[in-house]
């Protein structure tokens, strides 16, 4: 076997970093993940790189790979032959060094996500088909491609103000669990910045575990918002009963 | 600063985050040191489901029993008897924290069947069980607003002057810092031992730290010669393929085409338990009846909706890592290193010998495994005992004054870290891994005996020398994990070393251990369990009785 590929994967940290080339030899169904472990196993053991299961369910390895975020596991090396394969670090978050960023963000962005609320005592009576829906979402190993590739939190500065697809898709697991009776829609509102979004997708299409983040928790969600938040009839009734003295906290849906 | 609580859980998977969320609910201050996220330990690749016996027609007993003669009576029917008593509870538990468990065609809980299980008692969140609870346990974490210090590796158990356990030290792997954590209880929740072996189904993060830390410090490790090999791994990476593609009615063929499980189990077939599935397998394919070194696992005849319905994470699998879709064709599979059934011996409430120190999960030996593990009693396990361990820890916690520990062990312990990343030498830790790990696949696998087995504990204590001249190729602070992995693999020399002695000791076959110049089970010597005593010359071997209850050994036929 003497086939081999040039890797081009960055090193460094938050103020000088570059790529550097190496040369790996391929074997059959290789990803990038094997590369990179070869890489700091045999050319330079200081890369730091985060890396668990190899088998697409922890959610560490994620990366830029060619410019798109991928699972390094994932990603098999044999798409790519005949050309440098760039290998980079999520972009969104901050460096720490090499292809290890900061996620830490997220982690107390899921601290505010209020968690599921079923009033009746299980064991529960629920139906396959309502079942799947909340499931889909179970999916979600928080790789945070979504997030990385989210334009919202990549090009605008959006962390102060939006969730992310990731968190969305957190709150319409509970959403539509079948028995759940939590109202989220006041977070939703005030907090999560859903209305940020604007529904290009990009979500949807990096998620290795192909949930679909857009059409079934960010579109179904944003039009529960638009229901009970936007609906002319129910924010006249809340202005009336503010006026009488009667409101709760401001963007709270009327009766 | 001095860090300090009264129960600190070292690991965050399963049993980990169940342990702190019981020791919390019993009134502790706790926190959680891991060497990743919480989200990412290996708990997640656990597919298959989780037992319990909650259909009327079923009942615990007969849980108990299917799980003593799976364990081929090795087990302590005790522990086991706590385990499936409690399993009912559990699962409700779990429905209620928002794990949204499969359902049967009455919108009830559904379960499917598993191997070695006289009832279909798995329950199951399609085929991502563990993720599913992981990610749940993950939220009411959070929702405790139990500290984690996330990506710290914890490196040292502290004891105080009268040998109780008395915290740790660890360092955050992000900035190189090195804490000192006091605690009046420690619990162990570090999983398994999977990356001695290479190749192994266990995730890179699976080095046994918990159960070395708990060995170096005098606790003994039960029965680490009973290493479960799961049948149908995939050859590129060792990755599993979980036993309900059989459980859902799969098929393992060998190169003529038979069903070659009705050899060995005529009533079972391929939901035998593990043990017997992986020898019949190893047997087919080193007399020639293999498919490229494999035997194959068929699925076709389930259709293509089940199989998008029910198992459609190990579609994916085959399809990314075996290039095989499950729907049009067999995937090739063999048996491959899968969990370690022995570990850092405890009693029912998780209790280590050493006062404060505790242990659940994979890392602990309670034992309900015994010789061999029935699938889906290890997410059972992690729940119920990662709960009774947390909970007993922060009994034991409150009944205890903090020891004060001297802030110099701190600073020693950065030195010496310090010193082992700057020491000089020509060793390099990637390639003494790889031989550990396939002199142990190699030499120690589903088939053993003493000459190869002896030749495999001379490697490893030649290995053991070497490991003296590793020199940490990354001599900074920020992520170094070249200085993580030879920690790691200084932890993982030591717990080789005790699967082989417990190996070499047990002269018979039982479960998982399969002596080929002991090939029968040997109750009247070996109906006991091994323990392995740290020594600075290597582990030295001792034994102590099974508690058998209510089931009398028998001969075990599947």
């Amino acid at each position: 076997m003497s086939a081999e590929m040039v890797l081009s994967v960055f090193r460094g940290e938050p103020r000088d970093g570059a790529e550097h080339e190496y040369r790996v030899p391929l074997a059959p169904g290789m990803v990038v993940l094997d590369a990179i472990r070869w890489i700091q196993a045999q050319l330079v053991p200081d890369l730091a790189v985060r890396w668990n299961c190899k088998a697409a369910r922890c959610g560490s390895c994620a990366a830029e790979i060619d410019g798109r975020p991928k699972l390094m596991c994932k990603t098999r090396l044999d798409a790519y032959r005949g050309r440098v394969l760039h290998v980079r670090p999520l972009h969104t978050f901050p460096l720490v060094r090499d292809l290890v960023t900061d996620v830490s963000w997220n982690y107390r962005v899921a601290q505010r996500i209020p968690p599921p609320a079923t009033a009746l005592p299980a064991p529960l009576n629920m139906q396959a088909r309502d079942v799947g829906r909340s499931q889909e979402f179970h999916r979600c190993i928080e790789c945070w491609l979504c997030q990385d590739v989210c334009h919202v939190l990549r090009e605008h500065g959006g962390q102060g103000q939006y969730v992310g697809p990731r968190f969305v898709a957190k709150i319409a697991e509970s959403e539509m669990h079948p028995l759940d009776v939590g109202d989220r829609i006041d977070f939703l509102v005030a907090e999560s910045g859903i209305g940020l979004c604007n529904v290009t997708r990009c979500c949807q299409e990096v998620c290795p575990e192909a949930i679909r983040i857009t059409d079934n928790a960010i579109i179904p969600l944003k039009e529960r918002v638009a229901d009970r938040d936007w609906d002319p009839v129910r924010r006249l009734t809340r202005r009336w009963r503010r006026r009488a003295g009667r409101s709760g906290p401001p963007g709270r849906t009327g009766g | 600063m001095a860090l300090s609580h009264d129960v600190l859980v070292v690991g965050a998977g399963l049993a980990g985050m169940r342990a702190a969320l019981a020791a919390q609910a019993a009134g502790a201050d706790v926190a959680i040191v891991t060497k990743v996220y919480p989200v990412r330990s290996h708990s997640n690749a656990a597919q298959g489901g989780i037992n319990a016996a909650l259909n009327p027609e079923d009942s615990w007993e007969s849980h108990a029993y299917d799980t003593v003669k799976g364990s081929d009576y090795l087990g302590d029917q005790d522990a086991i008897e706590i385990l499936a008593r409690e399993a009912p509870g559990a699962i409700v538990e779990l429905e209620r924290m928002g794990v949204v468990f499969n359902r049967d065609e009455h919108g009830r809980l559904g379960s499917r069947n598993f191997g070695g299980a006289s009832h279909a008692r798995t329950y199951f969140v399609g085929d991502f069980t563990g993720q599913a609870i992981l990610h749940v346990l993950y939220e009411q974490l959070v929702k405790s607003g139990i500290r984690t210090y996330n990506e710290h590796f914890c490196s040292q158990l502290l004891a105080d002057g009268g040998g109780a356990v008395a915290g740790v030290t660890a360092f955050d792997m992000r900035s190189g810092e090195v804490l000192q954590i006091g605690a009046r209880a420690v619990v162990l929740c570090t999983g398994g031992i999977g990356r001695v072996f290479e190749p192994s189904t266990n995730a890179l993060i699976c080095t046994g730290d918990g159960s070395a830390l708990a060995y170096r410090a005098g606790a003994p490790l039960m029965d680490m010669e009973m290493v479960q090999f799961h049948p149908t791994t995939l050859k590129s990476n060792g990755a599993l393929i979980s036993e309900s593609a059989r459980g859902e009615g799969g098929y393992l063929l060998n190169s003529e085409g038979e069903r070659f499980m009705k050899k060995t189990a005529p009533n079972a077939m391929e939901l035998a338990s593990r043990d017997v599935v992986s020898r019949a397998a190893q047997i087919e394919i080193n007399e020639g009846r293999g498919v490229d070194g494999c035997v194959l696992l068929d699925v076709r005849h389930l259709g293509a909706a089940k199989i998008m319905e029910r198992l459609p994470q190990i579609r994916e699998l085959g399809l990314e890592f075996a290039g095989a879709d499950m729907i049009t064709d067999p995937v090739p599979v063999l048996p491959g290193m899968h969990y370690q059934m022995g570990g850092i011996r405890t009693d029912v409430h998780g209790a280590t010998p050493i006062a404060g120190l505790y242990a659940a999960g994979e890392c602990a030996c309670v034992s309900v495994h015994g010789g061999n593990r029935l699938g889906a009693n290890s997410l059972l396990e992690t729940v119920v005992f990662g709960r009774r361990a947390g909970a007993a820890a922060a009994e034991f916690a409150s009944g205890r004054k903090a020891a004060s520990l001297p802030e110099s062990l701190r600073d020693d312990e950065e030195r010496r870290l310090r010193t082992l990343v700057e020491r000089p030498g020509t060793e390099r830790t990637a390639a003494l891994r790889l031989e550990m790990g396939t002199t142990m696949t190699r030499q120690v696998g589903v088939f053993r005996d003493e000459p190869t087995l002896r030749d495999a504990e001379r490697k490893l204590a030649l290995l053991r020398e070497r490991f003296a001249g590793v020199s940490i190729g990354d001599k900074g602070r920020l992520f170094n994990q070249a200085l993580v992995a030879a920690l790691e693999l200084d932890f993982m020399l030591d717990l080789a070393r005790t699967v082989v002695a417990g190996a070499i000791a047990r002269t018979e076959s039982r479960g998982a251990h399969t002596r080929v110049d002991h090939p029968r089970r040997n109750d009247a010597e070996w109906l006991r369990h091994t323990l392995c005593h740290h020594t600075p010359d290597g582990p030295v071997v001792s034994t102590a009785p099974v508690t058998i209850t209510q089931w009398e050994p028998t001969e075990r036929k599947y």
